[in-house]
């Protein structure tokens, strides 16, 4: 007689025994990594501990040399940047990949510009489209035509942000996402991602900020030298734990802390 | 973020129409066209002859529909060094067709064809065998160039049919045919560049190859179409020179050429680093590279001044269009 299982959706984002080198370099090894629906899951860890070469792996711009990557607990293989949009996948770069010359309406409708027929774009939908994310996102940068080269930084890594929440996918990755903001400004970030945990989506933030990771998100993977070496709720872990991982004076999990890799 | 944000608006609200005018390029550049037709004027009134301005604006047309695809392709953030080879070898294909016997609808679409087939090859040369585009496109400059004096065996292509020149040389209204051809072609660039996605991805992959990368642009095949638009358009250019003086000659190109091509997007305002820049600013740069050819021979200065003016011009151009520029985002900052 079959047992009845408890109905648990699969985690919006796996990573399994993800490895990565460069040449002789190895960059990533061994790294598992569980993102859950309606969750914030943070990566931490130390310059250099491969937070980065995972978000680039988890978004198609790497592709790994070992281990799986699932989506909804499918195995899937990321070619490039477009088949991650197409896989739900939206991403806020470290470097913000922003493009100066062009203007904030038109630089958060790149990858998916609205078209009016079959060639012709259509520009009046793409502002209003922005001026509403920007709207509903509480975020005051001007007008949606100003050129990206004309905000300060703070304004760019805002305005990446609404880019990615425009695209409204069910999963949002973000690298250092509060990098050049001020302390009104993160915490403003801290609420859309709660907003977007409460719309079911996975969100998964890197980030060096230890307030801004205590104060929003669910869990937090530890990353070490290429290494994810334990992951933990945030409710039952402290600071003191997570810098004694980061560093190596905390001895990390010997296998991977998730249950779900057992 | 409240208080910069009333800053920009403040700031922006200040700007007059005027005063965005006064800051583009093509502004200035038409103020250098009156300056160059008033002292030439003065030296010789034959300047503002009907006929003479229409020579002007026939050699312009070359320039600008060169133009069209190679400011396209830089503000994509390529560069063709090839054009001026692929100029002759748009001729001379279309000529050798029709002295066959063949309908000039076809020679026309073969000279395009083969500038196309040059810009693909520049395409696989820079992105398969990642030879930089100045070395790679210098390469096929120099290789197209040599095919065609062996095709030629350096004779020029005549005789060509009378209805092929009349598409050269004819007028409606005094207007040339020529001139029509490159406003509709203008046209279609300026549609292509501000009113479609393709234009927009185009300024993107110009301003910032790795953002265009991260937001899932096909950046590849972009560079393809860039690259054989713009050796399209040398083709065409080279078709519509062959109708114009009725032969296909294969010493039409040359380095000469490619470098005036270069010179008229560059002082019509495209950015060297990609990204910005308009059609109607290499449409004025391609008349003011025209304008002062003849302004010099009409005046009678010696033919070395020509190179030495439009020298100085280029670098003036694009200083003061980056100081324009930093200025401008300076004072929003």
């Amino acid at each position: 007689m079959a047992i009845a299982q408890p109905d648990i959706p699969a985690p919006a984002l796996e990573m399994r025994g993800v490895g990565k080198s460069f040449g002789n370099v190895k960059a990533l090894s061994n790294v598992d990594i569980t993102a859950g629906v309606a969750e914030i899951h943070a990566i931490v860890g130390d310059n250099g501990a491969g937070k980065s070469t995972t978000l680039k792996i988890m978004c198609g711009i790497f592709r790994p040399d070992q281990g799986q990557l699932r989506l909804g607990g499918k195995s899937v293989e990321i070619r490039d940047a477009s088949a991650a949009h197409h896989l739900g996948i939206s991403v806020v770069h470290q470097d913000l990949a922003l493009v100066e010359c062009l203007d904030i309406a038109t630089n958060m409708a790149l990858g998916a510009i609205p078209r009016r027929g079959r060639f012709r774009l259509d520009r009046r939908r793409m502002e209003t489209e922005a001026a509403k994310v920007l709207d509903d996102l509480k975020i005051r940068v001007g007008s949606v035509r100003t050129q990206i080269g004309l905000l300060s930084g703070g304004e760019r890594q805002i305005v990446a942000i609404a880019r990615a929440v425009r695209m409204d996918l069910p999963i949002m990755l973000l690298d250092e996402p509060t990098a050049a903001l001020g302390v009104r400004e993160t915490a403003h970030v801290g609420e859309i991602l709660g907003e977007l945990r409460q719309q079911g989506k996975a969100v998964i933030c890197i980030s060096h900020d230890m307030d801004f990771v205590f104060r929003n998100s669910d869990s937090i993977t530890v990353m070490r030298l290429g290494r994810s070496v334990a992951t933990r709720r945030t409710k039952d872990t402290s600071r003191d734990e997570i810098i004694g991982l980061i560093t190596g004076a905390i001895q990390g999990d010997t296998a991977s802390s998730d249950p779900t890799f057992a | 973020m409240a208080s910069e944000q009333a800053e920009h608006q403040s700031s922006t609200a200040s700007q007059g129409v005027l005063s965005e005018l006064m800051l583009r390029q093509e502004t200035t550049l038409l103020a250098v066209i009156v300056a160059v037709g008033i002292v030439a004027t003065l030296r010789n009134p034959a300047f503002l002859n009907p006929a003479n301005l229409t020579d002007i604006a026939r050699a312009a047309v070359i320039y600008f529909v060169m133009g069209c695809g190679a400011s396209l392709l830089m503000i994509g953030g390529g560069l063709d060094f090839s054009v001026g080879a692929v100029f002759t070898l748009g001729g001379i294909i279309c000529a050798w067709l029709l002295v066959w016997g063949a309908p000039w609808p076809l020679a026309v679409l073969a000279g395009v064809a083969a500038g196309a087939a040059v810009g693909y090859v520049n395409s696989v040369i820079i992105e398969r065998l990642h030879v930089p585009p100045i070395i790679a496109t210098l390469g096929t400059f120099f290789i197209v160039g040599g095919l065609c004096v062996q095709f030629t065996g350096g004779e020029d292509i005549v005789p060509l049919p009378e209805t092929f020149q009349a598409l050269g040389q004819g007028a409606v209204l005094g207007v040339p045919y020529i001139v029509l051809y490159a406003i509709a072609l203008g046209l279609l660039f300026w549609f292509l560049l501000e009113q479609t996605p393709f234009g927009v991805e185009t300024r993107a992959l110009g301003g910032n190859r790795k953002a265009a990368i991260a937001n899932g642009l096909k950046v590849n095949r972009l560079d393809t179409i860039l690259y054989v638009t713009a050796g399209a358009t040398a083709g065409l250019a080279g078709v519509i020179y062959a109708a114009r003086v009725g032969s296909g000659q294969v010493a039409a190109g040359g380095p000469s050429v490619t470098l005036s091509v270069v010179t008229a997007v560059l002082i019509g305002g495209i950015s060297l680093l990609g990204g910005l820049g308009t059609i109607t600013g290499v449409a004025v740069g391609a008349l003011l590279l025209s304008a002062i050819d003849n302004a010099l021979i009409v005046a009678s200065v010696p033919p070395q001044y020509n190179s030495i003016i439009i020298g100085a011009i280029l670098i003036c151009a694009v200083a003061v269009d980056h100081m324009r520029r930093e200025r401008l985002y300076k004072r929003r900052r």
